[in-house]
């Protein structure tokens, strides 16, 4: 499998990303409930998986 | 003569020792070794997490959670991310510094990653004192210590790291085309601050 970083910088991305990602599902679950945050939970993760899939089919 | 050919070049003279390793990937040796490391980390805190879902999930008839009686210190812990989320642009600062030749950067972003990441640990120490609750305290205070412990554990380590590469800074080591003294320690610290973003949505929010 091709590890998706390769730097430093790389790294402090994911930091970022991470950051971006969980904020989002905590958020839907103190304004909106249990099955929102859930819901955000599944599409983000989906929305991830599609991106690698096609930024390494672009590679 | 013996069975094994010398490694020396007799003919050339140009190069002693064994042939240099192949190099096929484009991230370099010591790099990859410390993706390879974190790898095995997130699999030994996926374990933990395992155990930690498992005792949130074998109970679906319990009340709330976390479990009557039991109160994290959300806030604190809250100011204790920002923390370690801010020590991660001031490694990433660090770093930049010295690729493009600026030593005082270079020490200045190390020193202050390493008195967030020192800040960070020592407020889990007060809140491990405070909170009012042991690791033999049912399985959530099981869970808890052993979650957060490991993370504090891996930023122990990562202190570590940091102490040694600040001093080397301070030295006059690293320079723009040599500072894996600084890039491998970094990634280290990224890993451990996104492990924190994990815990804390996990634990402490959700």
């Amino acid at each position: 499998m091709l590890n998706p970083l390769r730097s430093e910088a790389e790294a402090f991305r994911f930091v970022l990303l991470l950051l971006g990602y969980f904020a989002a599902i905590v958020l839907a679950k103190a304004v909106l409930g249990t099955t929102a945050a859930l819901v955000v939970f599944v599409a983000l993760s989906v929305a991830v998986a599609a991106w690698i899939v096609r930024a390494r089919s672009a590679a | 003569m013996t069975a094994h050919a010398p490694a020396v070049d007799v003919h050339h003279g140009e190069h002693h020792g064994p042939p240099p390793a192949h190099q096929s990937s484009r991230v370099s040796a010591p790099v990859l070794g410390m993706f390879l490391f974190i790898a095995s980390e997130v699999m030994l805190f996926g374990s933990f997490f395992t155990a930690y879902f498992f005792v949130r999930v074998v109970n679906p008839d319990a009340p709330g959670w976390p479990p009557e009686g039991f109160h994290v210190p959300v806030f604190v812990a809250g100011v204790n991310t920002a923390i370690l989320v801010t020590s991660s642009f001031t490694m990433h600062w660090a770093l930049q510094s010295i690729k493009r030749g600026n030593r005082a950067g270079l020490q200045a972003g190390l020193v202050l990653t390493l008195a967030m990441g020192l800040t960070f640990l020592l407020t889990q120490m007060l809140e491990y004192a405070r909170v009012g609750f042991a690791p033999r305290d049912t399985a959530f205070g099981s869970v808890f210590y052993g979650l957060t412990g490991l993370h504090g554990a891996h930023v122990f380590v990562g202190l570590t790291l940091l102490t040694v590469a600040t001093v080397r800074a301070f030295r006059g080591h690293f320079s723009p085309e040599h500072h894996h003294g600084v890039e491998i320690p970094g990634i280290y610290w990224h890993f451990v601050d996104v492990m924190w973003i994990v815990v804390y949505a996990t634990i402490y929010l959700l």
